[in-house]
């Protein structure tokens, strides 16, 4: 019961917005060349996902993002403990780190292709890049954060450094390190259809920008939401796999 | 007479305040603590106490004197410490808590969750052994972590203020669960308080510290038997400690006529 109308608590807004979008297309209040009402729009999806072609560019995308999102978290992670254990380097990089992290990713791309060539590679290269990027600012952080009394307790009590790190460093900092995870996620999936958009034969950024260019409204605005339906889908299984796998926290309500 | 447990000589810290100004924390601190006793160290604040714990707990390395544990096994941890809060950890279970000092000594995981539930039980924190600290109150929180010192194998014991952020119910009875597993474990306790009362309810002996930098101003024996109860009503013999120690503390001087024992 309480969960059927949590559904509804959040869901009444947007079947409302759909209803008078579809209302308002089929009075013609709105262009339906322009804004094709939804249940046309679910007629393209089906369309397009019975030829398989949803299937496709949504699998181009996820293996972009993925391959970019994996490569990046493990530099990202890399970087991080190098950064944490020489105090040198953090000082040298810090510079470089913030720059590089002020600067909107997308304006790198025509450096990586000059670097890589214009091919999957620097595409993907680049959300590699991003997710590192925030990785890394995100775990320095989390690492700076852990009270020094759990480690003296836990040096007291005979840990080693080993010991140290995998009974305290790596817990404390696991709640921030996937808060990390779901955003660089998120961030490597924005970064990979924007790029596609720019730049790519296929994926359901190049699908949109195609079905922009062929004026193919419906196939834009299912291209769009697919997009948003990505996002949405990663954000909700990462805070799963957090709420699993840190069970000490407070969840919120 | 019991045997020597641990001794400093002439300890001293100094450490590099943020202006560059040297800080002396401790200055020529001796002290001398049985096996099996049960010291408490107070003193006005800042006057090196924790410092003093740390370097005890291995965690600080003084910068001047020397201080030597005289307990036989050198595979063991020699202190277990106990801090006034952050002692558990957020991430560990009320077990896992408890028998980390085990687990970090390569104590088998069925024989430290028999020891640490036995202790556990005692402590009336049976049931609790899977919620983590978070679901827990500050008094079992403090209980949980004075389980895990006595635990460990460690012959010393710690304590920094371990019961200051208890209400005063919960500490009364943090305090008389402490004299009983002390008395029936046999180890050697320090206990940092600012509290002269908790401090003659507790102890074997009292080591008053001075202001910065740090070293003992007086010691007072307590040999009033326990359980005690004094608090009650103060008795002859621990009311004229009490005025002396606080007289030391400088925090009875109209009373100065009163000799203070150095």
């Amino acid at each position: 019961m309480t969960k059927a109308r949590r559904l509804l608590g959040s869901a009444w807004l947007i079947a409302l917005l759909l209803a008078c979008w579809e209302a308002m297309s089929r009075l013609r209040i709105l262009d339906p060349l322009f804004f094709p009402a939804p249940s046309i729009l679910l007629q393209t999806l089906e369309k397009l996902t019975v030829s398989g072609e949803v299937g496709r560019q949504v699998m181009n995308t996820l293996e972009r993002t993925a391959v970019g999102f994996g490569v990046g978290v493990i530099c990202g992670v890399a970087v991080s403990v190098a950064l944490t254990l020489s105090a040198t380097l953090r000082r040298a990089s810090e510079p470089l780190i913030s720059a590089l992290y002020s600067t909107p990713r997308l304006t790198l791309l025509p450096m990586v292709m000059l670097l890589v060539g214009v091919n999957d590679t620097a595409r993907i290269l680049l959300v590699a890049m991003g997710t590192a990027l925030l990785m890394i600012i995100q775990i320095s952080d989390a690492v700076r954060a852990v009270n020094r009394d759990f480690v003296d307790m836990a040096v007291n009590y005979g840990a080693g450094p080993l010991a140290v790190i995998r009974k305290v460093y790596l817990p404390a900092c696991l709640p921030q390190g996937f808060t990390a995870l779901r955003l660089a996620f998120s961030r490597a999936l924005v970064l990979t259809i924007s790029v596609e958009l720019l730049n790519c034969d296929d994926g359901v950024g190049s699908m949109i920008w195609s079905a922009w260019q062929t004026f193919a409204i419906e196939k834009l605005y299912v291209s769009i939401a697919l997009a948003g339906a990505l996002g949405l889908f990663f954000q909700w299984f990462f805070l799963r796999l957090e709420r699993r796998l840190t069970p000490w926290k407070e969840q919120p309500a | 007479m019991l045997a020597c447990s641990l001794r400093c000589d002439a300890l001293g810290v100094t450490y590099r305040s943020q202006g560059g100004a040297p800080v002396r924390a401790l200055a020529g601190l001796d002290l001398e603590v049985r096996r099996g006793e049960f010291v408490s160290v107070i003193g006005p604040s800042g006057c090196g106490k924790t410092t003093l714990l740390h370097i005890l707990a291995g965690l600080l390395e003084p910068t001047s004197g020397s201080f030597q544990f005289f307990e036989q096994d050198g595979r063991n941890s020699r202190t277990a410490l106990v801090f006034q809060e952050n002692s558990l950890f957020p991430w560990m279970s009320v077990m896992e808590n408890a028998a980390f000092g085990l687990e970090m000594h390569g104590v088998g995981k069925a024989e430290r969750e028999r020891r640490a539930s036995r202790m556990l039980e005692r402590l009336g924190l049976a049931g609790r052994e899977r919620d983590y600290p978070r679901q827990l109150s500050t008094g079992m929180k403090q209980r949980v972590a004075v389980v895990r010192a006595f635990v460990s194998q460690a012959p010393v014991l710690l304590m920094d203020e371990p019961f200051a952020a208890l209400d005063r119910q919960t500490r009364m009875r943090a305090q008389r669960e402490l004299v009983e597993l002390w008395e029936s474990e046999k180890k050697t306790v320090v206990f940092v308080t600012h509290d002269v009362d908790e401090a003659l309810l507790l102890s074997d002996r009292i080591v008053v510290l001075s202001g910065s930098p740090g070293t003992v101003l007086a010691e007072y024996r307590v040999s009033m038997e326990r359980p005690r109860e004094f608090l009650l009503g103060p008795d002859e013999e621990s009311y004229e400690l009490k005025r002396q120690i606080l007289a030391s503390l400088g925090l009875m001087t109209s009373l100065s006529r009163y000799s203070v024992a150095l």
